[in-house]
């Protein structure tokens, strides 16, 4: 803070001043050091597993010299795209909560609480076990199909006279999640073992299968998504202070409100098919990121999606070297994390005291 | 306003006393179809015969005293259990949201056992009703903290919310041990969908005798829920000791539904639905709503678990996953209504 209570900032102007960005030097700062975080995560994820590698090995072979085959195939096979899955993943999940909390204006929101991470499970659960002959590249529309439907119940349940009221969607989201969970249950328990074993493995929310393919649908998904998001986030920040505000200033709410919530129904969706739930990515990292640096909407974004890519990472680090040979799926780790956390928000939360 | 309320309150206990022979003739039939549906259909005559008459040396009676009796009997011991928790629970937190699913005492009462299993090896099967009861308690005491602690007191949304949270977080450490253990798994993947089939009736001997206490004790106890209905301050300014009365009701609450848990594995949604259902009926009074709900409960468990054995031939669904598919679009339905 400079004396005056105003946060530092830098201001980029383009010439004529068309464009003009206000950055808060202590939101720079803290992106920057969070970028170390998950190359830091992604080094040691890299060299540790049951066949150890040097650091210095891993430089070069990610540098494209072939110390050995073994080498190779370890870290550009296995390890590689799973470790930038996971980053992935992460800032996807953080994305869509992030998003999700604005658009609802309830602190509380998280994919995995409302219902939408259940329906797109319940989709791609369908497709694994009554339909395994189709191809799997449809998983993520599938899976985004079936969240978008969870998105728009959701929605016209808690809609009311006075608007949609923001309370309720959790709640409603927590009896649809329940409702969405039996109907799966009933897939896995009654379909034929081995398709139920393997929609079981995914639905735990596990990064340890992922494939340069997987990498690449998750890459250029999460590279529209978070182009569309940039494009909204002055909107966004309109959104902020209220609708009336926000209508009052110009921007066009019901429209922002839907397009903020298609694409954080996306970013879970797709990063969803891909890994299976992982729970309260999104609770926990848009909170982090107001904590660490005071930013505008665009700069939270992306410090948001840094602490994503940070937690899921770590979290399938430790679930793999934890209890080795034994791996724990990183969706389990992120749960036991973001429940606790879920109760202190809900403690300090002044907004659920009213309706 | 006094002088029309005595004629009010006249009504509701004829309207209230009428129900109880057709509710009781409704539950008798579904109690027999219940013991007459199955792989082999029998006729109700032969259920009948095989319950007054029964003779040893006729196949059709053995399976229905040794196979087809003991399921019926649990489902209506589950059924009224899991009711009548609820409708206390009701009462006694003023949220209509309250069920011993929702606020975490199944999930309490599933992870002590899982816990139980796999962790200590303690498969004893007398135990795991206190093993049970453990965990519903520590569960329902950390939701109810929880909830307290949330700004705004415990309301119906914060309760609920704490124990979704509660119910989430017990239900990540099952997976994880689950992963960590595959044999409890196979052992309690299909208890844990809850199910009443395949159940060892032996533990009904164990927590029979609790539970039926505890049944009692509700239904004893349930006028002055009434009154603890209306807000603790008016509670005690009518004579009554809450905290005691609310210490009570938390034993009373607890037993069933641990019981239930131990019995069938966590059924969802069984006390949310019922209680609303007989407050249709009986009006407001927890003296009709209590005992109702055990009524209710019963023939509508027994009635799933008709449903979960012929819906989908020759296999059978688990009973669970029925009353979660019933009661959540119910919770929703109450949440549009309860909340602006």
């Amino acid at each position: 803070m400079s004396a005056n209570g105003v946060p530092r900032q830098v201001v980029l102007r383009s010439p004529r001043e068309r464009i003009a960005l206000r950055l808060p030097v202590r939101g720079i700062v803290v992106a920057l050091s969070l970028l170390v975080g998950p190359i830091a995560v992604s080094c040691v994820s890299l060299s540790t597993g049951s066949y150890g590698v040097a650091l210095d090995e891993i430089w070069q072979t990610l540098r494209g010299v072939t110390i050995s085959q073994a080498i190779d195939n370890v870290v550009w096979e296995f390890r590689f795209p799973r470790t930038i899955c996971a980053a992935l993943v992460g800032a996807m999940m953080a994305l869509s909560g992030g998003v999700l909390q604005n658009a609802t204006r309830n602190s509380l929101a998280d994919p995995s609480l409302v219902g939408i991470s259940q329906g797109a499970a319940l989709a791609v659960v369908t497709l694994t076990v009554l339909f395994p002959e189709l191809n799997s590249g449809l998983r993520p529309w599938i899976a985004f199909v079936g969240s978008i439907l969870v998105a728009i119940a959701i929605r016209a349940l808690s809609y009311t006279r006075q608007g949609g009221s923001t309370i309720r969607f959790i709640l409603m989201g927590i009896g649809l999640s329940a409702f969405i969970s039996s109907l799966t249950s009933i897939l896995l328990t009654y379909g034929e073992i081995d398709r139920a074993m393997a929609a079981l493995a995914w639905l735990a929310g596990s990064v340890n299968a992922a494939s340069w393919g997987d990498v690449w649908t998750l890459g250029s998904w999460s590279a529209v998504l978070f182009a569309s998001l940039m494009l909204l986030s002055r909107a966004m920040s309109a959104m902020r202070f209220g609708e009336a505000a926000a209508t009052g200033l110009g921007a066009p709410v019901a429209l922002v409100r839907n397009l903020q919530l298609a694409i954080a129904v996306g970013f879970a969706a797709i990063a969803t098919s891909v890994v299976g739930p992982l729970g309260f990515v999104g609770l926990i990292a848009p909170h982090a990121a107001k904590r660490l640096a005071p930013a505008g909407m665009g700069l939270h974004l992306v410090l948001t999606a840094l602490l994503g890519a940070l937690l899921v990472g770590l979290a399938d680090l430790v679930g793999r070297a934890a209890f080795a040979p034994i791996q724990i799926p990183a969706g389990i780790l992120t749960s036991l994390i973001g429940v606790p956390v879920f109760v202190l928000l809900l403690v300090r939360s002044r907004a659920t005291g009213s309706h | 306003m006094s002088t029309s309320a005595a004629p009010v309150a006249a009504q509701h206990r004829i309207r209230a006393w009428s129900g109880v022979p057709a509710l009781l003739a409704f539950l008798v039939g579904v109690f027999l179809l219940h013991i007459a549906v199955g792989a082999k259909p029998l006729p109700i005559g032969t259920v009948i015969e095989a319950l007054t008459r029964f003779n040893p040396e006729i196949f059709n009676h053995v399976i229905v005293l040794n196979l087809r009796l003991p399921r019926a009997v649990l489902a209506v011991v589950v059924g009224a259990s899991l009711s009548l928790a609820g409708a206390l629970m009701q009462g006694v937190t003023r949220n209509p949201l309250a069920d011993p699913g929702l606020l975490g005492l199944t999930a309490g009462a599933a992870f002590a056992v899982v816990v139980a299993h796999s962790v200590f090896g303690f498969s004893a099967m007398a135990a795991t009703p206190w093993v049970a009861m453990a965990g519903a308690l520590a569960a329902a005491v950390t939701v109810f903290f929880i909830s307290r602690m949330v700004p705004g007191g415990a309301t119906p949304l914060s309760m609920t919310l704490a124990g979704a949270a509660v119910s989430a977080f017990l239900g990540t450490i099952i997976s994880l041990i689950h992963l960590l253990n595959q044999d409890t798994f196979e052992n309690l993947r299909v208890w844990l969908t809850g199910t009443l089939a395949g159940r060892d009736l032996a533990l009904l001997w164990y927590v029979g005798p609790p539970m039926l206490v505890a049944l009692v004790a509700g239904i004893v106890l349930a006028p002055r829920v009434t009154v603890l209905a209306m807000g603790d301050e008016v509670a005690r300014g009518l004579g009554v000791q809450t905290g005691m009365l609310k210490a009570q009701l938390l034993a009373v609450v607890v037993v069933l539904t641990a019981g239930a848990v131990a019995l069938a594995g966590p059924l969802g949604f069984i006390g949310l639905v019922i209680p609303h259902v007989v407050r249709l009926y009986v009006g407001s009074d927890y003296r009709w709503i209590v005992p109702y709900s055990a009524l209710v409960g019963a023939a509508y468990l027994v009635s799933v678990d008709i449903v979960a054995r012929v819906a989908i031939p020759p296999r059978e669904l688990s009973t669970g996953i029925i009353t979660a598919l019933v009661g959540a679009p119910l919770f929703v339905h109450l949440v549009r209504r309860r909340t602006r």
